[in-house]
């Protein structure tokens, strides 16, 4: 059986063998100007920033993770979310006195935008 | 010339100087590259129907071959190259699957594989005589053709290992996956290979 198995098998390899070695000269042509091209790239200088890109890239991450340590309000603040501070502001006794006064703290606000104030 | 200077470089120096290096470096890749060159070409036109399609990948894998492994050991370059190839093939399948949906959507036929023109993609005699030449040709056509039906993986492995002579290490290095995948695709492609070949003749 497997002598059998190869025998068949080198039938196979034979018949490829010969499509291999009819191969045209425009061919066989354009396959040595392309080893010629890759045997190029030897003479090429490597690209440097290459090399260095994983370093950067883990300095990079290194980076933003600090940021998002020391600064979860910056996070907060870009999503949009308000933080629980800005809220025991808004619900303490003296912020409804304030709401009440709505309109009078916005009069301020737009009077010392415009340096009437002071 | 170069020769004598290449040795002289390397006797005077006592360790091979980086120039030396380089040069033996070039003819190292040079002979690897012009020993399989050919059988690559003929590997990538039975996956892809194409030789100048097939022509552009083998450039490929060289250039990257060259570009990134040219300092590994000679006897990783092979199972490298072809895994590059086979990378390459795949790519070219799934970027033609892709221009077929679009052809399809524009209302264009799609390329179909009964296109591929074997006759016309045929070698050139090489100084053979026509009846041994049609011979070969027509038994080429039917293994390729045998070939083709075969699953993706079926057939990487079985060229590989049959037309590329690689060792089931190398084949299974070549095509990312276990010689246990490699032992197993390989043997259902012969299988089929053999129904199929000796139900139509070879």
């Amino acid at each position: 059986m497997n002598e059998q198995h190869d025998a068949f098998e080198k039938q196979l390899k034979e018949t490829f063998d010969e499509s291999v070695d009819a191969l045209d000269g425009a061919t066989l042509s354009k396959l040595n100007r392309s080893r010629h091209q890759a045997l190029a790239e030897l003479q090429r200088p490597r690209r440097q920033w290459s090399r260095w890109m994983p370093a950067t890239g883990a300095v990079a991450a290194i980076l933003v993770a600090v940021v998002i340590v020391q600064s979860p309000s910056a996070i907060n603040d870009v999503a949009g979310i308000t933080t629980v501070t800005d809220m025991e502001i808004l619900l303490g006794e003296d912020s409804i006195e304030m709401l009440e006064d709505l309109e009078f703290y916005s009069w301020i606000d737009a009077a010392e935008a415009e340096g009437d104030v002071g | 010339m170069e020769v004598n200077t290449a040795v002289f470089a390397v006797s005077c120096a006592g360790a091979p100087s980086t120039g030396a290096r380089a040069l033996q470096k070039d003819r190292q890749l040079n002979q690897f590259l012009a020993e399989i060159e050919r059988r690559a070409l003929r590997i990538a036109e039975i996956g892809v129907r194409d030789r100048d399609d097939a022509l552009d990948l083998v450039q490929d894998a060289m250039i990257k071959l060259v570009r990134n492994y040219s300092d590994r050991a000679k006897e990783e370059w092979t199972p490298l190259f072809y895994r590059i190839l086979q990378n390459g093939v795949r790519d070219w399948h799934r970027r033609q699957a892709v221009r077929n949906r679009v052809m399809v959507w524009f209302g264009r036929k799609p390329s179909e594989d009964d296109d591929y023109d074997v006759v016309a993609s045929a070698p050139d005699p090489a100084g053979r005589a026509p009846d041994e030449e049609l011979q070969n040709s027509e038994a080429m056509q039917s293994l390729e053709a045998a070939v083709r039906q075969l699953p993706a993986r079926q057939r990487e492995a079985f060229m590989l290992r049959t037309f590329e002579g690689l060792n089931v290490a190398g084949t299974a290095v070549a095509m990312g996956c276990s010689e246990g995948s490699v032992k197993t695709h390989y043997s259902r492609a012969v299988h089929a290979l053999r129904e199929r070949l000796e139900e139509h003749g070879p």
